[in-house]
Order: C-alpha cells, then sequence, then structure tokens
C-alpha cells in the first residue's frame, strides 16, 4: 500500500488487493478486508480508471467472493468490460455472474450464445442445461477442486420443478442440441451428440422411464464415435445411471452390433477395444464364466497379431494400433488369476505386458500394470525398474509416486528407497523455496489473478498427505537403517530434534485438511489406491463399486496413519531416557523417580497413540496381552499390526521393570511372526509377498526399536569411559545377578530364535536353484495338447505370431523386436528380482540377530 | 475436443500427467509456471466431457527479439484423443490469443524433422511455413524445422484496445528475470 501510495501506480494496489484476497481464501476470515479493498479499487477507478485486463478480472473476482454478482455484472457491461479483448471469455464470466445470482433466464440466453459460437463446448452446455432447470448443483461440482480429475457424477437437483416445466424446459434444450447437431453435421464433434445423452440422462434422474431410450442414444454414439479409443471414458456417466440389468443388455447390443460393421481394419480394431472397455467399466466382465473370459482374452490376442502390419510404418513415438488390447487382456488374466488362484494366469499378464514393451518401449500403460504386478509377486526391484522407465520427474513425483511408494516403504530395499524419498523431497522443497520468486515473475507481469491461483496452488502442494507423510517417512527411514547401533541412533535422533519436530507435525496435521493430489486413475482396477488391493481377499468378497466412494475414508486414515507415525520417532527417544531410570528402579528399590517427566510424557504419547488406534490405553494393554497369551488371534490387530507392535514395544519400554511386560512383548514377537510363518509355509515368494512385506515392517520396525531398548538397557549397566556415575561398577555387579538382567537375557534369547525362524525359512526359499524356480515359473505356462482351459493359451497365440511374422509384412522394427523376445529370460529376471528381495531382507534379518547376541555376549561379561 | 479453455494453475498436475502419457520429453515444472505466470492468456487446455485434461498447448511471447512474436513451446494430445482436431483447435486458441492480446506478427515453433503427423499438421492445417533447419537441436541430436506463421499483428480489429497496454506490450521493457535465461537453456533440453 505504502508503494501505491508514493507510485500511484496500478499495479502495487492490486498487489495490496490480491494480499487481501488471499488473506481471506486462506484464512476464512476477515471477510471485512474483502469491502476495504474493494472500495480501494474503486477509488483508484473513480481517479485513474483502469488499464489492464487482469486488473479487471481481479475486481471482478474480488465482488464475486462478497457474493455482489449483480455489482461484478454492471462492471463486466460497463466500459471496463472492454478491457475483455476475447468475446467468449467475457460471456463465460457474464454466465456465471448471472447463474450465481439467480437470474437464470438470462443465463440460460449467454451460455446458448457461447454454444452457437462454440457448440462443442461443454461445460458451457453444462452450465446451460443448469441453468435451464434452475440447478446451482454444478457449481458444487466446479468448486471441487481437490482432485486431479473432476468427480464424473454430477447431481441433479429437479424437486423444485413440476413436471410440466421440466417437460417444457428439458425440450427446448433437445431443439438447442438438435439444431448444434445439424449445423455442426460435418465436422464430426462429439460434443452436440453427447449433450443429446445428457438430455436423456437428465429425463430418466427425473423418473421419466426412459432406460430404453438412453440405451439407444448410447448405441447411436456408439455408431458414430465407437471406433474412438474416448468413447468408453466418454459415456462412463451415463452407464452408471443404469441398473445392472441393463448395463448388461447394453453390452449385449453393443456386441450384436458392432459385427455389422466391417468397412476399415482399424474401425473394427476400435469398436472391439471400446466393447471391451465398456464391459471393464460396467462391471460386467466380472460376471463372465470363466471360459468365456478366456475365449474373448485369446480373440483378442489374435486381433492384436492380426493389426501388427498396421503399425508397420507408424513413427516409434506414436501409439500403435491394439496398443489397449494387451492391457485389456492383462486385466483379464488378473481377474482369472483372482477367481482361481492359478498362477499361471498371473505369469501370462506379465509375459503379454513384456512382450508388448518390448514391441513398444514407450506404452505406460504396459509399465505401470507390470510394476504393480510384480510387485504383487514380490519382484519389487523390477516393479522399481519399471517405475523408474516411467521417467516420474518433478509434478509428477506428486502426482504417480503413490504407483510405488507404500510398497517400497514396506520393503526392504533401503537404498532405493532412501533416494525414492529423497528426490520426492527434493522436488517440493525446492518448489515450495522458489515459489516466492514465481509469485513475483506472476506480479510483474501484471498478472494477478495468476498470483491467486498460485499461492492456492503452492498451499496445495503444502499440504499434500504424501508430502506430509514423505516428510515423516524419511526420518523413520533413517532410523530404521541406524537401529543397529544406539551411538548411531541417538545421533540420527539429535538431528530430529530429539523426535520432537514429528510430534508437532502430528499435532498440526489434526487440525489440517490434508490434499490428494495423486493421479489414482491410472491405477489397475484390482488396486485403485495404495492401501487396497482386491487379489488379497476371495473373489467373491468384493463387488464392482464405483472409486469415488472410497475417497472420504482415506482421508481420515491417512490422517490418523501419519499422525501415528510422526510420534515414533519421539517415542524412541523417550523410551532409551526410561532405561537408565528404570535400571536405577530396579536396582536401588526405594526409587528416587528422579525422571518422572520422561515417563509422564512417553504416557501422554502412548495414550495418544492408541487413541489413534481407535481405543485406549487400558484396552491396548489388555488387547496385547490377551494375544500374547493365545486368548485372541492376531487377525483382531487388523491391518494395523505392525502399529500394534510399535504400540508393545513402547509400553514396555515405559514399564520397564515389570517383569510381566517384558514377558508378553516376547511372546507376542514370537507369536505375530510365527503365526506369518506357517501360514506361507512352504509356499513361494510368488503367493505370499504381503505377509513377507508383514514380517520385513516387524522386523525393521518394532523388533529393531525393542533391540534398541535393549542396547540403551545394557549400555546404562555396562562400565564404560563414558559413564562417569561413581557407583556404577555396582551397579552393573548388582544388575548383572539381579532378576532385570535375567529379564532382558530371557528377551534377547528369545528374539535371537524368533529371527533365525525368520533367516530359516528365507534361506530354504534361497536355497532353491535359480534354474529350478525359472523352471517351475516357466512351467505354470505350459499346457497339455489336449487341454481346453488354464493359462498359457494367449503366450501361445503371441508366440506363434513371433514364430511367424515376416518382416515385409510388419516392418523391421517391430520384427526386430518380435525377434529379440525371450519368454525364459523374462521368467528369469523375475526370479532373480524375487531373490534380491530376500537377500537384502537375510541381511537385515542376520544384522539383528548378530547385535543382539553381542549384546547377550557383553552382558554375560558383566 | 470439447472444452478448449484457458489453463489454470491448478491444472499444471492434470497437464503433467497428460505429459506422461503422450510425450517423451518431460518438461520442469519451474518451465510451465514460468508460461502461465508471465503469459496466461497463451495457456489453453482441452478439457475432456467427464473433466480430464486431455491436451494442452503452452506458448510464449518471445521478448529478446524487436519483433513481437509468439512461439509456441508445446503442443500434446493423449494418445486416446488423437484425430479429434484437438491440435488444431488448440493451436487456434492460442494463436488467436497472441494476435487479439498482444498483437504478435507472426508465430514461430520447432518441430522435429522425424514427426511428420505433427509437421503435416502445421504445414497443410495450420498454413505454417519452414522458415530455417536447426540442425541438432533436440537433445538426442535431431534436426528440428523452425516453422513460421503470420498473423494479422496490427491491423487488430478489435475496437477498445485504447486501454490496453501491458507495460509496454509484449515484449516488455521490463529487466528479464532470471527465469527466462533458465527457461531458454530449458527449451533446447527438453524441447
Amino acid at each position: 500500500m505504502k508503494m501505491y501510495k508514493l507510485a500511484g501506480e496500478e499495479r502495487f494496489l492490486l498487489w495490496a488487493v490480491c494480499s487481501i484476497q488471499l488473506q481471506v481464501l486462506c484464512d476464512k476470515s476477515g471477510e471485512k478486508l474483502l469491502l476495504l479493498a474493494e472500495g480501494l479499487l474503486k477509488k483508484h477507478i473513480a481517479s485513474h480508471s483502469m488499464h489492464e485486463p487482469e486488473a479487471l478480472m481481479v475486481y471482478i473476482s474480488l465482488l464475486e467472493q462478497q457474493s455482489k454478482y449483480n455489482d461484478g455484472l454492471e462492471v463486466l457491461s460497463g466500459d471496463l468490460g472492454s478491457l475483455l479483448m476475447i468475446e467468449v471469455d467475457k460471456l463465460r464470466i457474464q454466465g456465471r455472474l448471472l447463474a450465481r445470482a439467480n437470474d437464470y433466464s438470462a443465463a440460460v440466453d449467454v451460455y446458448k450464445k457461447i454454444l452457437e459460437l462454440s457448440p462443442d463446448d461443454w461445460e458451457c452446455f453444462l452450465h446451460y442445461l443448469g441453468c435451464l432447470l434452475e440447478d446451482d448443483s454444478i457449481w458444487k461440482y466446479f468448486d471441487n477442486i481437490d482432485q486431479i480429475h473432476p468427480t464424473k457424477h454430477i447431481e441433479c437437483k429437479f424437486s423444485h420443478l413440476t413436471e410440466e416445466m421440466f417437460d417444457s424446459r428439458i425440450s427446448s434444450a433437445s431443439d438447442l442440441v438438435l439444431k448444434l447437431q445439424i449445423d455442426t453435421e460435418n465436422s464430426n464433434l462429439r460434443g452436440p451428440y453427447l449433450a443429446g445423452l445428457e438430455i436423456e440422462k437428465r429425463k430418466f434422474l427425473f423418473g421419466k422411464k426412459n432406460e430404453n431410450k438412453l440405451l439407444e442414444s448410447l448405441l447411436q454414439y456408439f455408431h458414430k464415435f465407437g471406433h474412438l479409443a474416448c468413447y468408453a471414458s466418454d459415456v462412463e456417466a451415463y452407464l452408471h445411471v443404469l441398473s445392472p440389468d441393463k448395463k448388461t443388455e447394453f453390452v449385449g447390443m453393443l456386441v450384436k452390433n458392432s459385427d455389422s460393421f466391417s468397412e476399415s481394419a482399424t474401425k473394427v480394431l476400435g469398436q472391439t477395444t471400446t466393447i471391451l472397455k465398456v464391459q471393464e467399466l460396467t462391471g460386467n466382465i466380472f460376471e463372465l464364466p470363466i471360459d468365456e473370459i478366456e475365449a474373448s482374452a485369446v480373440k483378442l490376442a489374435k486381433l492384436y497379431c492380426q493389426n501388427l502390419a498396421l503399425s508397420k510404418d507408424l513413427d516409434p513415438q506414436e501409439s500403435m494400433f491394439g496398443e489397449e488390447l494387451l492391457s485389456l487382456i492383462s486385466n483379464m488374466l488378473v481377474q482369472l488369476y483372482w477367481r482361481t488362484r492359478n498362477f499361471g494366469y498371473l505369469a501370462e499378464a506379465i509375459m503379454v505386458l513384456e512382450l508388448g514393451l518390448t514391441i513398444r518401449g514407450h506404452v505406460w500403460q504396459y509399465k505401470i500394470l507390470l510394476l504393480h504386478i510384480y510387485s504383487y509377486v514380490g519382484a519389487l526391484p523390477l516393479a522399481f525398474e519399471r517405475y523408474k522407465a516411467l521417467d516420474v520427474k518433478n509434478i509428477l513425483t506428486e502426482t504417480v509416486s503413490h504407483h510405488i511408494l507404500r510398497q517400497m516403504l514396506e520393503s526392504p530395499m533401503w537404498v532405493d528407497l532412501s533416494n525414492l524419498l529423497k528426490d520426492y523431497l527434493k522436488f517440493m522443497d525446492d518448489h515450495l523455496r522458489e515459489s516466492a520468486d514465481l509469485t513475483f515473475l506472476a506480479y510483474r507481469h501484471r498478472n494477478y489473478s495468476k498470483v491467486i491461483e498460485f499461492v492456492l496452488f503452492k498451499q496445495r502442494l503444502q499440504h499434500s498427505n504424501q508430502y506430509l507423510a514423505t516428510r515423516v517417512e524419511a526420518s523413520v527411514l533413517q532410523l530404521k537403517q541406524n537401529a543397529d547401533s544406539i551411538e548411531e541412533e541417538e545421533r540420527v535422533l539429535e538431528n530430529l530434534k530429539s523426535g520432537f519436530q514429528l510430534v508437532e507435525l502430528s499435532d498440526e496435521i489434526g487440525s489440517r485438511t490434508l490434499r490428494f493430489n495423486e493421479d489414482m486413475e491410472t491405477r489397475p482396477w484390482w488396486t485403485p489406491c495404495p492401501e487396497k488391493n482386491y487379489l488379497l481377499g476371495p473373489f467373491e468378497e468384493i463387488s464392482y463399486c464405483p472409486k469415488e466412494n472410497e475417497k472420504k475414508d482415506r482421508e481420515e486414515n491417512m490422517k490418523l496413519a501419519i499422525q501415528r507415525k510422526s510420534l515414533l520417532p519421539r517415542m524412541i527417544y523417550l523410551s532409551i531416557q526410561c532405561t537408565s531410570t528404570a535400571l536405577k528402579e530396579s536396582v536401588e528399590t526405594n526409587g528416587s523417580k528422579g525422571d518422572t517427566k520422561i515417563s509422564g510424557e512417553l504416557e501422554c504419547l502412548l495414550e495418544e497413540y492408541t487413541k489413534m488406534l481407535g481405543c485406549s490405553l487400558s484396552d491396548a494393554v489388555e488387547m496385547i496381552t490377551e494375544i500374547s497369551k493365545g486368548a485372541r488371534t492376531s487377525e483382531s490387530l487388523g491391518s494395523n499390526l505392525v502399529e500394534w507392535l510399535n504400540f508393545a514395544v513402547f509400553w514396555n519400554g515405559w514399564s520397564l521393570s515389570s517383569h510381566e511386560h517384558w514377558h508378553v512383548l516376547n511372546s507376542l514377537f514370537e507369536r505375530l511372526i510365527l503365526d506369518r510363518i506357517r501360514s506361507m509355509g512352504s509356499s513361494d515368494m510368488s503367493s505370499c509377498y504381503s505377509d513377507v512385506q508383514v514380517l520385513v515392517q516387524i522386523i525393521t520396525e518394532p523388533l529393531a526399536w525393542h533391540s534398541l531398548i535393549i542396547q540403551a538397557c545394557t549400555r546404562s549397566s555396562l562400565p564404560s569411559g563414558k559413564k562417569k556415575k561413581k557407583n556404577h561398577q555396582q551397579h552393573s555387579d548388582q544388575l548383572s545377578s539381579s532378576p532385570m538382567s535375567q529379564t532382558i537375557k530371557d528377551s534377547i534369547q528369545s528374539l535371537c530364535s524368533t529371527i533365525q525362524e525368520v533367516s530359516n525359512w528365507i534361506q530354504n526359499q534361497l536355497d532353491n536353484p535359480e534354474d529350478d524356480q525359472v523352471e517351475r515359473f516357466l512351467s505354470t505356462l505350459k499346457r497339455a495338447e489336449d487341454a481346453t482351459g488354464g493359462p498359457g493359451q494367449i503366450l501361445g497365440v503371441l508366440e506363434n505370431v513371433i514364430a511367424s511374422s515376416e518382416e515385409a509384412e510388419v516392418g523391421n522394427r517391430i520384427f526386430d523386436a518380435l525377434k529379440s523376445w525371450n519368454t525364459a529370460d523374462s521368467a528369469r529376471k523375475t526370479v532373480m528380482a524375487q531373490q534380491r528381495v530376500f537377500r537384502e531382507f537375510l541381511q537385515i534379518c542376520e544384522s539383528k540377530r548378530k547385535q543382539l547376541e553381542t549384546v547377550k555376549q557383553q552382558m554375560s561379561h558383566v | 475436443m470439447v472444452c478448449i479453455r484457458r489453463a489454470t494453475v491448478d491444472d499444471l498436475l492434470a497437464m503433467q500427467a497428460c505429459n506422461l502419457m503422450c510425450l517423451p520429453e518431460n518438461y520442469q515444472m519451474k518451465y510451465y509456471l514460468y508460461h502461465i505466470l508471465s503469459w496466461p492468456q497463451l495457456l489453453y487446455v482441452a478439457e475432456d466431457y467427464n473433466g480430464r485434461i486431455v491436451g494442452y498447448v503452452l506458448a510464449k511471447m518471445e521478448e529478446e527479439s524487436n519483433e513481437c512474436h509468439g512461439h509456441i513451446t508445446s503442443l500434446a494430445v493423449l494418445r486416446t484423443h488423437r484425430k479429434l482436431g484437438l491440435a488444431t483447435k488448440l493451436m487456434t486458441a492460442a494463436q488467436a490469443a497472441m494476435e487479439q492480446v498482444y498483437e504478435a506478427e507472426y508465430v514461430s515453433l520447432h518441430v522435429r524433422r522425424s514427426n511428420r503427423a505433427a509437421f503435416n499438421l502445421y504445414t497443410e492445417t495450420l498454413g505454417y511455413k519452414i522458415n530455417d533447419v536447426e540442425a541438432k537441436y533436440y537433445a538426442d541430436g535431431e534436426d528440428a524445422y523452425d516453422m513460421r506463421k503470420h498473423l494479422k499483428g496490427k491491423q487488430n480489429h478489435h475496437h477498445g484496445h485504447s486501454h490496453h497496454h501491458h507495460g509496454g506490450g509484449c515484449c516488455s521493457g521490463d529487466a528479464k528475470p532470471v527465469e527466462i535465461a533458465q527457461a531458454a537453456d530449458a527449451k533446447a533440453v527438453s524441447k
């Protein structure tokens, strides 16, 4: 403001006005300031008028922010309105202001005008229809900014309309749409036809019994645009309002009608792909019998092969004809695996996608699908390789890294994980740091409305759930990596301000709205978000449901998970501190409770932690005690098993002098770990990786923290140069023979033998010769001569083509790729990747066990 | 196509996703931001019927030369949405904005020599002409055509532009900010 007063320049005033707008937008308070800003602008306009279109946009948005829509309209239609050079832009603002001022009939006229100027403007059509039906729900839809892709489901309100009103308005909409269709007949626009579908949908939602008419319109749309790759996503919203029966009927109609078309190979290919996609979208494919799905996948594979020649002359960057078929086939194969638990289908899905990637190296869908299948079968290094091939950089680290992040966090691949976390945090931190310069850039170019957008965007990134979670995870990873040495761990803790910062973060998150910027639409159907994997449950359990229902729960769960995790470093720190007090207590039984403050803080954190697990401290204690005694099964811990164990560790750390608590903890570890090993039995990695993931987490988190506490206990009892306590030797002597010392030794013994069990299991897996495992992998794909179904058919089709293809037919690029394909190589890579995970895990287990053995020896030397 | 509308800063998230799916090259986010915060009128997205961003055009005004001209930095359309005329519409919108808002005299762009589809679009549909060939313009050593198309420029048919100055038109006299230098470097690497 000072600058404005000094220089009198418009830009300084607008700077001040933008700052006010932002303050109100971010704090949701101080609305009176808006009035002040408006006054300042008015005064400026009166004396200097206004010269920048952007200044006008700010003025109008300021009025809008105060719901002064009519004032905005007045400004727009006045002299200042001519600042906006592009007619349609101006009309859009006018339409919006009219609609928000509830002047629907005037808004309808404006939107009509826009549609006549640009008949394919879909957003405008929705506004037109909304205003015509006096329904303002669409504004909620456009205000919903938390997703990258806005929700497909728009609510519609009709209750304020009589049937007669509805009929007359919808018929005027139909007239307009018909006119647009005629006007644009030669330009092949989809908009006007989709508008026809939208009208049928509204009628249906209003209660008109026009389901058949809707189907017919969908079919017409198919005749016109069914060969395009966008058909399925165009009609998704319309399919969802149909009843399951009608959905099936519609798929039938498509199949029947597609056969009559055979003008060109590309059109047939396009339509067939579309039908499959519609089957996927409607969930229809989940109801088909297994042999029908198999037959359909074989048909698609043949279609892919037949059409390879079409792509002969394409540039390497262009997408191939029939590219999507392989993704669809792989989706079917995954479903077949889910239904039959026959691993061969999954192996076949891997082969189909890898072959696809050999032919066309840049297809991101193949990479993403492979990444998830490899993660599921425990070939994580390969999954990570496919992820890296996506070339995820910059903002993509925010929108795309959810594909791999969770698996990596639950893996023993710490080096890769650490790089992943570092790259992401570096991008986010750099961006947040540079954002001041960028804000200034927008100011300098006088793009005031962009300043506001940009600052809100920055906030969106700052409050990203993934960003917060990663910050916590990066610290926890350091703790995990250094947990074998208490001195190293203390250095890490020191850098983390004894865990205090993250506790503060946890408090902050409680009152914050987390933002979700991940692009979940690119995920495969069977794992719609990182926390869900349908393949882990039985086939019958899930019915097809749209993804969006899950969002609300997810936000709450994510928040709790981040909060719980951010308490860990502090609890580790406090537990280590508690050991010295506890030992003193156990020696001097008259107990001067020197550090009640520490133990008090730990107790508070434990209470908070259990609250976030959904129960009180005493209930939580009861729960783990019962499980350790076998009175309850570990299933009662649900998916938070690792976190319950964390709790048990710190609860013991808080009450070290109780021998019973130590005992509970020991048997808890033993029980939960052995449970897992038993459930895996002798099955191989491919079918039990989720159990391995849990084991990795148990060993690298709660068990590591517990072993740290043991190290701390021992250290306080050992004579060492660092310890200056006068009566130290006496303490140690007493300790070595005290029941406390025995308790610790017992715990070490118990942990060591439990870890040994894990190591044995892993070693067993590693002892299988690689060649045997490759052979076993390939054998799941082998088919008997007379077999009618089962895995291997599709690969058979594809391999036939490889054997028989000719260079002249498919072009040298595809030909070379086909010739370079080797099924056994692909199988071997998978097996090697699985083994690498085992080796890394074994290494961690061994170093934990050795570390504990050393502590045990130290104790017996005391 | 659907709605060809002006890009917002938030669109960057979906635009980047679009980039993953259709362009082998990735831009620095800073470069996007530099465009949208400097010439927001020149960035358009194609939004599909269900709200997805399926294409975009990224353009800027060239500030270093005396002639006021626009430059198309990047044009992308999702593979699933090719052959619908989206690219033409995006280009037309950006060119119109260059002409109407900044009074650009011509618009330039670079295209890979091997990219026949794009080359045809520029020459046949949009009326661009080859101005020059830049040897080894791309990181992988491929040559680029430097192409141009003349716009109506100063004979602006819109009335009321008497109010309209952008701190001296498009080629603003402001000191060149640091980001511009970085972006210009980035062009050769990432375009």
